[in-house]
This record gives structure tokens, C-alpha cells and sequence, in this order.
């Protein structure tokens, strides 16, 4: 096991379960799980398809509620959403009505921070993810990829305690999944936030992450947790990022 | 090159349709000219000598064609204006909060298939022929394009989209005006353009049956007196007025909606 860069508690998950109820009866999708964020680590949630990563993002971020358990955030039991966690979803979910500029800076607008400080903070990370010039254009306009930018330019302007981000680059090709990766290891580099990082991608885990926690299937619970030290930018072909990811790999839970 | 083809593509079309209009101007003045039809149908020279006529001189004991036709067109924004606040907020509300869906919905189903026209004898009788009966016949023809169209937008509004802006900090009524408002005007401009058809062809109802001026009242006063050219001037009148207003609309349109046109 690895030194952790620093040791605040950030998120901590504690003995969470999480069952969905209809006619059929109980669907248990998270069963007893438990887990901790440190301030400024970049955590990725890594699992099977299906076995309940989005419900666990949604537990931390309050979009739902924990059926037994607890998730605090800072010390505070998460109840409800809240602008002190971010999120970056699969889909972009942009408001399409706004130009880019108006969706970055949208959680400082509604929360009433005076217009000249968020036009400010908004261009700044506006610049961080690679969008100048395109301040005034539409989303509709924009490729996936771009869009995408702008839904982690969003995220980060509204300055949360923690960024959680749902496969953001799942529906985007091979090629610019790569850049991608390349530009969320630069953006966090550049602002250290604490994130969680959800995906089922292997390569994509080890090449972003300071902590790999891998889940079983669904109910999904804590498999097991990898540290990864490889130094950064992290080589996708060296023969220890291979490795390890033939070794998470096959400690993951096989799903047909 | 693309930029070129498109003009060259317009030109050709726009070519194409005056092409349309000459053929039928042709054909109805051949008609009028040498067979017995003239005597029913006034020639497109006499239509078109009379609508410059009347321009400035009176049709009727009174008011000049643009006096008849500023007359009818306050009738209907009356009319049109009163059914995009009460349908935009009927529509919303229906599609936001259940319990007024659940009182509400019912009876507009009831009143949506009813054609704004039925109205008329409703309205002279509670509200006797002046203008309060052109208005709430106007009003009906938009009110119940303008609420079906608003209602489907306000139910289709994402979940997922509104929790986001929850998660940013938004409170529910920034979620009201910055998420579901925004959402619904596309669909509120589609039941605008319905509606303005229907309350335009509503006005000319109206008039028709219970008016002294406006130019509905000008078809009907053509037939009284058998003057089938003041008939085709009104036609003519009615035609061009929609098609302004429509074009209208699709302006605004443009510019409240450019946010949903892709391409560069």
C-alpha cells in the first residue's frame, strides 16, 4: 500500500446499502459498502456494467437517498443535492438554450455571485479546459467531445468540495476518449479537486487514477483497492501499465 | 460552394412558384375572358385596379381596406394575446404539477375538440354582438392549440436536466425559469403558429356573422350587394394579412429559438 498525498477525510461511505423496491419486490443494488476519499485524490470507481456505479455517485452526490448506512462528505451527512458536489454526467446534460459561457457559469449565477466575479472564474476555466474562443457558441454546435468540456468546465466553476464524474467519456470514440483522458489528467493536475471518477473502462482507470477501487457485481460492494504510483503522464504500452491492467482485468467480475 | 449552390437552388425555386402564380393568373383571366364565367368571376385586372381603389377610398359608407384590416387585426391580438397568457400558463402549469393536470385536464379535453367557430352563437348570446364576442371566439381558436402544445413540451422537460441544475445550486423557481421555461418555447412557438392561423380564421368567422367593419365583414358585405370583386379584394386581403403575420412569428421564432440550429 501506497502513501496517501494527504490525509483529510473528505467522502466516506459507511456500511451503505441501497435497494430499489417495486411490485417484483426488493432489488438490492449496493450491499454493505464502504469506502473513503482523501482531500485532492483522484479515486476511480471501477466495475462491471450494470452492478450499480451511477446509484453509488448518486448516494454521494443526494440525487438519492441511502436505504441503510451513511455517506458523509466533509463531515456532513449527505441529504439531498447540493452545489457542494459537482457532476459530471454521462450524458452532457448542457442547457442547450445557453451558450457556453451561461451553462460554465451557471451554478455562480444562481447562486447570486456578482456578475464581473463569475464572468472571471467562468473564462478561467472556460480556458482550462481548451474552450476559448468558443464563449458565445451554442452546445448544439459542438462536437461530443467539446461538449463534454464544457460539462467539466461547469463542474469546476461552481468550485465544489468534491467532483464526481459519471463515464463522461462513454459515449465518445476511441480517439477523442484518449484525448480526453490526456486533458482530465492535465485539467486535474492543473486545479486538484478531490474526484471520484466513475468507469468500466481498465486502460482508463490505471491511466487517471490515484486509487483504483474495484467493485463486485451488483449488489456491489468493495472488491478490492489498487493504489496506483506509476509516475504521470502514465504510458498506456509500459510493461507495469500493462500489468496492472491485465491484473484488475482479471480481478474483475465477469459479466455476460 | 455550398453558400453558392443554396442561392442558386433559391433562385430556381423562387422561379418555379412565379411560374405557379403566372399560369393560374393566365388561366383565370383566359376564363373570365372567353367563357361565361366572367359573369361570375371579376377578372384578376378588375381585382387588381379595385384593391389599389381601395386603399384610399372607403369600401362601405366608412373605412378604407388598411382602416378595415387594423380593425380586424386589433381583434384578433385582443383575441391572441389573452390566449397565449392563459394557455402558456394553463399548458405549463398542466405539465408540471400533477394536481392541476388531474382538475384541469379533463375538462379541456372536452372543450379541445370544439372548433373556435362553434363558439359564435354561444358568444352572441352571453355576450351580445359587440366586441367581448370577437374576442372570446378569437380567444377559444388559440387558447387550445397554444395549451396542447405548451402541455406537451412542459411534460417532456428531462429529470435528469433539472437535477443538474438542482446540484449547481438552483433553487425550484431558477429550475422554473432557467430550465423548464426555456425548454418549452420551441413547442410554445409550434401552438403560437397554430394558433395564430386559427384566431386569424377565427376574426374572419366572427365577422362574418355580426360586424359593421372589418374584413370579414367585407366578404359578406360583397355578397349582400353581389359585388364579386369587393369579395375577391377581401380574400385577397385575408391571404396576404396571414402570410405577414405567420412570417411574423417565424422571425421571432428564429431569433428566441437560434440556439437549436446546428451546422456552422
Amino acid at each position: 500500500m501506497n502513501e496517501i498525498t494527504s490525509n483529510k477525510l473528505v467522502i466516506e461511505c459507511k456500511d451503505v446499502s441501497k435497494a430499489f423496491f417495486n411490485r417484483e419486490g426488493d432489488h438490492p443494488v449496493v450491499d454493505n459498502l464502504s469506502f473513503s476519499v482523501y482531500e485532492n485524490e483522484f479515486v476511480v470507481l471501477f466495475g462491471p456494467g450494470q452492478c450499480g456505479k451511477t446509484t453509488i455517485l448518486n448516494l454521494i452526490t443526494g440525487l438519492e437517498t441511502v436505504t441503510t448506512g451513511r455517506v458523509t462528505v466533509n463531515g456532513e451527512i449527505v441529504d439531498g443535492p447540493s452545489p457542494k458536489r459537482g457532476l459530471v454526467y454521462q450524458t452532457t446534460n448542457l442547457f442547450m438554450w445557453y451558450n457556453v459561457m451561461k451553462n460554465v457559469e451557471f451554478g455562480p449565477s444562481v447562486q447570486g455571485v456578482p456578475k464581473k466575479e463569475r464572468r472571471k472564474r467562468a473564462q478561467h476555466y472556460i480556458d482550462l479546459v481548451g474552450l476559448t474562443g468558443f464563449e458565445k457558441t451554442y452546445p448544439v454546435k459542438l462536437s461530443g467531445g467539446m461538449q463534454q468540456r464544457v460539462g467539466i468546465a461547469r463542474a469546476y466553476c461552481n468550485e465544489p468540495e468534491i467532483i464526481c464524474m459519471d463515464e463522461p467519456f462513454g459515449h465518445l470514440d476511441a480517439q477523442t476518449r484518449y484525448l480526453m483522458e490526456k486533458e482530465i489528467e492535465r485539467i486535474s493536475g492543473a486545479e486538484k479537486r478531490t474526484v471520484i471518477f466513475v468507469t468500466n473502462n481498465a486502460e482508463e482507470a490505471i491511466y487517471l487514477a490515484d486509487r483504483i477501487i474495484l467493485l463486485r457485481n451488483c449488489p456491489t460492494s468493495v472488491k478490492k483497492e489498487y493504489c496506483i504510483d506509476l509516475p504521470r503522464p502514465r504510458d498506456y504500452t509500459s510493461a507495469e501499465f500493462l500489468a496492472l491492467r491485465e491484473e484488475i482485468t482479471n480481478a474483475m467480475d465477469k459479466v455476460i | 460552394m455550398n453558400m453558392k449552390k443554396r442561392i442558386t437552388e433559391g433562385i430556381k425555386n423562387l422561379c418555379l412558384s412565379l411560374v405557379g402564380f403566372a399560369v393560374i393568373l393566365l388561366l383565370w383571366a383566359f376564363i373570365v375572358q372567353y367563357t361565361d364565367a366572367g359573369l361570375l368571376i371579376p377578372s384578376p385586372l378588375g381585382v387588381a385596379q379595385r384593391l389599389i381603389y381601395v386603399i384610399t377610398h372607403p369600401i362601405g359608407k366608412s373605412y378604407t381596406l388598411p382602416m378595415h384590416l387594423v380593425i380586424s387585426l386589433r381583434r384578433v391580438m385582443t383575441g391572441y394575446c389573452l390566449s397565449i397568457v392563459a394557455g402558456v400558463l394553463l399548458g405549463v402549469s398542466m405539465g408540471r404539477l400533477e394536481m392541476i393536470q388531474a382538475i384541469f385536464r379533463p375538462i379541456f379535453e372536452i372543450i379541445r375538440p370544439i372548433p373556435g367557430v362553434a363558439w359564435i352563437p354561444m358568444a352572441i348570446v352571453w355576450f351580445g354582438i359587440g366586441e367581448t364576442a370577437k374576442v372570446f371566439i378569437i380567444f377559444m381558436g388559440g387558447f387550445v392549440n397554444i395549451v396542447v402544445n405548451t402541455f406537451a413540451g412542459a411534460q417532456r422537460v428531462d429529470e435528469d436536466l433539472m437535477n443538474c441544475a438542482r446540484m449547481l445550486g438552483a433553487n425550484e423557481r431558477q429550475v422554473f425559469f432557467r430550465i423548464v421555461i426555456p425548454f418549452c418555447v420551441p413547442y410554445i412557438f409550434s401552438g403560437l403558429q397554430v394558433g395564430l392561423s386559427t384566431c386569424w380564421m377565427a376574426v374572419l368567422a366572427a365577422e362574418m356573422v355580426a360586424a359593421k367593419e372589418g374584413v370579414g365583414w367585407i366578404i359578406t358585405a360583397g355578397q349582400d350587394i353581389a359585388d364579386m370583386t369587393q369579395i375577391f379584394v377581401g380574400i385577397i386581403a385575408i391571404a396576404v394579412t396571414g402570410l405577414a403575420l405567420a412570417a411574423i412569428l417565424r422571425l421571432a421564432e428564429q431569433i428566441l429559438c437560434r440556439w437549436r440550429v446546428r451546422g456552422k
